[in-house]
């Protein structure tokens, strides 16, 4: 499945630190990922699907917890199983690990710091101002709720200065504050050339976090790439786009005429446009609308959210 | 052309209010009651969880079995009249009523806890000691039952295998308010003990190994101390230590409901006042059970 | 519309930290979203609600009954979804449900007809004759939801019920909550979620630190900014923002730097952003008001302009 006049299958990018070749791994009879092929470079990655998808299994495969039972995966060319040296430059942020309640915020973030060497005396300071830690820092994890304990996980993973780094579900728990920073923090990460992996099943967060998506179903890739190019390239299905103007009558016969417009039907909100093309719709709308001399207050397509791609995917 | 009609209609199966009548906490109490005594007995449960009541069942019933057999094998001989346990001694076959409580109360208390269910149980319309008392109704149910039923059948027996049957019941009718009185206190303490003990933690086994040592180390203290004390010889009686021994204190309480003083044969016997000793020994231990309970499921913080 | 919790002054205080500071609320039937950071009060208020703590200082009444008088029939009316795991694993989901249902005070009958009714209403299907253990987290979190409306309650208090859900398992959770509004069931959600609050409720109550920041509808959150969003692909945004600032506009780039930002003040705007489109034959996919966010008003304390 190619993206609309892209050279590359939009499930690989071009600068990849992370390459996943036709990867299969099963856990005794169940599959939990089919000759899976992907790959992932600096920016932000949204990894989406449901439960028992696959999802974890990619993440661990990819992080080097999880062997692969066919194909290959490498970061920067090498084995994250095998090579020590790529080992440390990734961390995974797992979804629902216990951590030892007793260890305050700043032992733990010290402690994955001494067990992977890393010199930098005021790395552990770093790690927790970054996610905003800094004066719960010495207070138990017992006594933290749920997305405190995620930031503190986090923090863990990036005072390794990863150059990789996987999350799965790192907003769970998080209050809407704890949201908005995290997904500010994720994205800057990737902006700085971080190669970040993030699964999460609100998608109307990942919209917001993701520059790029790949949904996963039963082990299997069912799509990857921007949403929106995804919708259009689930070109069978008709598009249903609204269009609010000041006098929808003569705009829905103008329309009609269109090729590829298939129906239209006035409601309460508007005019529902229902064409089979939705880019070809695009093109059309602005200058029809200008020629009849109608007022355009709205257009707006009604299934391209990541939520109805998804719902169409899964069905 | 004759016209048929076509009926068809499609029903709305959604949402049905509840305009019934509605109990408060004591509808509620026996509900409780009701699935704790259900998960007690092993109803609706899978086979293993029936094993120990019935296992009890049947030790319960078997010396009223043999007793009545004897009897009816001894009928018209010169060994009639022997009893192979007397009513007294039959309540309260210990060990085996003390396993069941150490298995089946932590069974019906202690995942209410750790599974997390209690503040589900509590956003109804019931209180701490609404939970309690159905917890420990439940438990007391079993014991009693098993502990009078099998005196039930005993006693028909008998009265079927002797000479005369109104004969026998004129000359046992004081066991007929004694031994479910002697019972009744009997399971009284053995619920509230072992609900207190499972109340304590949400580990069934942690709640059951703690009750069986309880009981046990009461016991062998109160052994080792009336044995130190009588010099390494074996003397019966005579030394209030005994009333350390928690799990005979239930017995001491049917020595008193059935001869009125403490049995000859109890280690207690001979000490002054033993007989209020041990009632006010027992009436302590049920009362420190019921506050540890009451502690552990008040469910309104002030 | 009916009040159906009012509070006055209410305030839990445990040593140490102060849970509710002073709160005054009315919350309409109908459903209503309950926001706020971990350690807002949330829970708290649930709590007091429940009739599951006493009230330090003032007063709650639910449904026209207070609280502190009459706890139990407060809670003969209410339903509980809590957010963590609570419920006995080794039962069936039939059982589960029928026996809350008599703690509910139900009958013993009717506890097993609605049981199998709101199992029905939850999507519960055979699995309901399975034990606990073995389900999913969407089946649980369905059997929680059943539990708490088997004894028909006028009000069911609902925690993170979308939490550990995938998408599709999310989007059938909140269905359902939307349905019980028409059972004439009223509900509070309380989560961090705020889109599952702008999809669902009617009403949001938003608690910070202990107090009241927010009580009002929905709708008079989500409102215009004066700006509307225009995507015309990421491709082209740039070009499109510096063709409308050159006619006087003010045109900038959202973050993604794929779509753009128009300052607008009447249609006299939106025709030269139609114009421009269609002189630059740029594809119009989207052209919309941009509303304030649930996520403006609480992160950033007010509706902001851009």
């Amino acid at each position: 499945m190619s993206g609309p006049g892209a050279a590359l299958d939009p499930a690989f990018v071009e600068d990849a630190t992370v390459v996943v070749e036709d990867a299969s791994v099963w856990f005794g009879q169940k599959v939990a990922l089919s000759e899976l092929g992907c790959s992932f470079g600096p920016g932000v990655a949204g990894l989406l699907g449901p439960n028992g998808a696959g999802k974890s299994t990619l993440m661990r495969a990819v992080t080097g917890l999880v062997g692969v039972n066919a194909g290959r995966v490498t970061v920067d060319g090498r084995d994250p199983r095998q090579d020590r040296d790529v080992h440390h430059r990734i961390a995974l942020v797992p979804e629902d690990e216990a951590v030892p309640g007793s260890l305050t915020a700043r032992q733990l973030v010290q402690y994955v710091a001494d067990l992977h060497r890393v010199k930098d005396g005021d790395a552990a300071e770093r790690a927790l101002g970054t996610v905003d830690m800094l004066d719960a820092a010495d207070r138990q994890l017992a006594g933290f709720s749920k997305g405190m304990r995620q930031r503190a996980k986090v923090a863990a993973a990036l005072v390794t200065d990863p150059a990789v780094l996987v999350l799965d579900e790192p907003l769970n728990g998080a209050d809407p504050v704890q949201r908005a920073s995290l997904i500010q923090l994720f994205r800057r990460l990737g902006a700085e050339g971080r190669t970040v992996i993030v699964s999460s099943h609100v998608l109307s967060e990942v919209e917001r976090l993701a520059d790029r998506v790949l949904v996963l179903i039963h082990g299997r890739l069912a799509a990857a790439g921007n949403h929106r190019a995804i919708r259009d390239a689930m070109d069978d299905r008709p598009r249903h786009v609204l269009v609010r103007v000041d006098d929808p009558r003569r705009l829905a016969a103008v329309l009609l005429e269109l090729e590829t417009v298939v129906g239209v039907s006035l409601t309460d909100a508007g005019l529902v446009v229902t064409t089979e093309r939705a880019g070809d719709l695009a093109v059309a709308v602005a200058p029809v609308a200008r020629t009849l001399g109608v007022h355009l207050r709205e257009v707006r397509p009604l299934d391209d959210s990541l939520e109805s791609l998804f719902r169409e995917l899964v069905r | 052309m004759s016209r048929t009609e076509q009926v068809g209609a499609v029903y709305d199966r959604g949402y049905r209010p509840y305009d019934g009548p509605r109990g408060g906490r004591r509808a509620a109490t026996a509900a409780l009651y009701r699935t704790s005594l259900r998960r007690a007995i092993g109803l609706r449960r899978p086979w293993r969880q029936k094993v120990a009541p019935a296992a009890l069942l049947a030790v319960a019933v078997i010396p009223a079995v043999v007793n009545v057999g004897i009897g009816y094998l001894t009928r018209d001989t010169p060994a009639e009249g022997f009893q192979f346990i007397t009513y007294r001694e039959y309540v309260g076959v210990s060990s085996a009523l003390l396993l069941f409580v150490a298995l089946v109360a932590p069974d019906i208390v202690c995942p209410d806890r750790r599974q997390r269910v209690l503040p589900l149980i509590f956003a109804r319309p019931l209180v701490g000691r609404d939970y309690a008392l159905a917890k420990v109704g439940a438990i007391f149910t079993c014991v009693f039952a098993f502990s009078v039923l099998p005196q039930a059948v005993l006693y028909v027996g008998k009265m079927l295998v002797s000479r005369g049957a109104l004969d026998y019941f004129r000359a046992n009718t004081a066991v007929i308010w004694q031994v479910p009185v002697a019972a009744a206190l009997l399971s009284l303490f053995y619920a509230v003990l072992g609900v207190a003990v499972a109340s304590l933690t949400g580990r069934r086994i942690v709640a059951g190994a703690s009750m069986l040592g309880v009981t046990l180390v009461s016991s062998t203290v109160s052994a080792i101390l009336i044995h130190a004390d009588n010099g390494g010889r074996v003397v019966q009686g005579n030394h209030p230590a005994a009333l350390l021994n928690i799990l005979a204190l239930p017995l001491r309480v049917r020595d008193l409901v059935f001869l009125g003083r403490i049995g000859e044969d109890s280690p207690l016997s001979g000490v002054a006042g033993g007989g209020i000793l041990a009632a006010a020994g027992f009436t302590a231990v049920v009362a420190a059970c019921i506050a540890v309970i009451l502690y552990r499921y008040r469910s309104v913080e002030t | 519309m009916t009040t159906i919790v009012r509070a006055r002054g209410l305030t839990k205080t445990y040593p140490g930290v102060t849970a509710l500071a002073g709160i005054d609320l009315d919350i309409p039937e109908g459903r209503v979203g309950l926001v706020g950071a971990n350690g807002a009060g949330k829970t708290t208020l649930f709590r007091l609600l429940l009739g599951l703590a006493r009230p330090t200082s003032g007063t709650v009444e639910v449904n026209g009954i207070d609280v502190a008088q009459d706890p139990i029939g407060v809670r003969t009316n209410i339903g509980y979804m809590p957010e963590h795991e609570c419920l006995p694993l080794d039962q069936t989901a039939a059982d589960v449900v029928s026996t809350f249902g008599e703690l509910g005070g139900l009958p013993v009958r009717a506890a097993r007809q609605r049981a199998s009714e709101v199992l029905d209403l939850v999507g519960l299907d055979e699995a309901r004759f399975r034990p606990v253990g073995g389900y999913s987290t969407g089946m649980r979190q369905r059997t929680k939801l059943a539990q708490a409306i088997v004894a028909d309650p006028k009000l069911v208090l609902l925690d993170e019920p979308t939490a550990g859900l995938d998408p599709s398992g999310r989007e059938e959770m909140l269905a359902l909550v939307a349905r019980l509004g028409g059972f004439g069931i009223a509900v509070v959600l309380a989560t961090h979620l705020l889109d599952d609050v702008a999809e669902v409720c009617d009403h949001v109550v938003m608690l910070d630190g202990g107090r009241l920041v927010t009580d009002a509808p929905t709708t008079t959150l989500l409102q215009r900014t004066g700006t509307v969003t225009v995507d015309v692909g990421p491709a082209a945004a740039a070009t499109l923002a510096a063709a409308l600032a050159g006619r006087g506009l003010t045109a900038m780039l959202d973050e993604h730097g794929a779509t753009v930002e128009v300052t607008v003040t009447g249609d006299g705007d939106l025709d030269w952003v139609r114009d421009v489109v269609a002189e630059m034959g740029l594809p119009l996919y989207r052209l919309t008001n941009r509303l304030t966010s649930l996520d403006d008003v609480f992160v950033h304390r007010g509706p902001e302009q851009r």
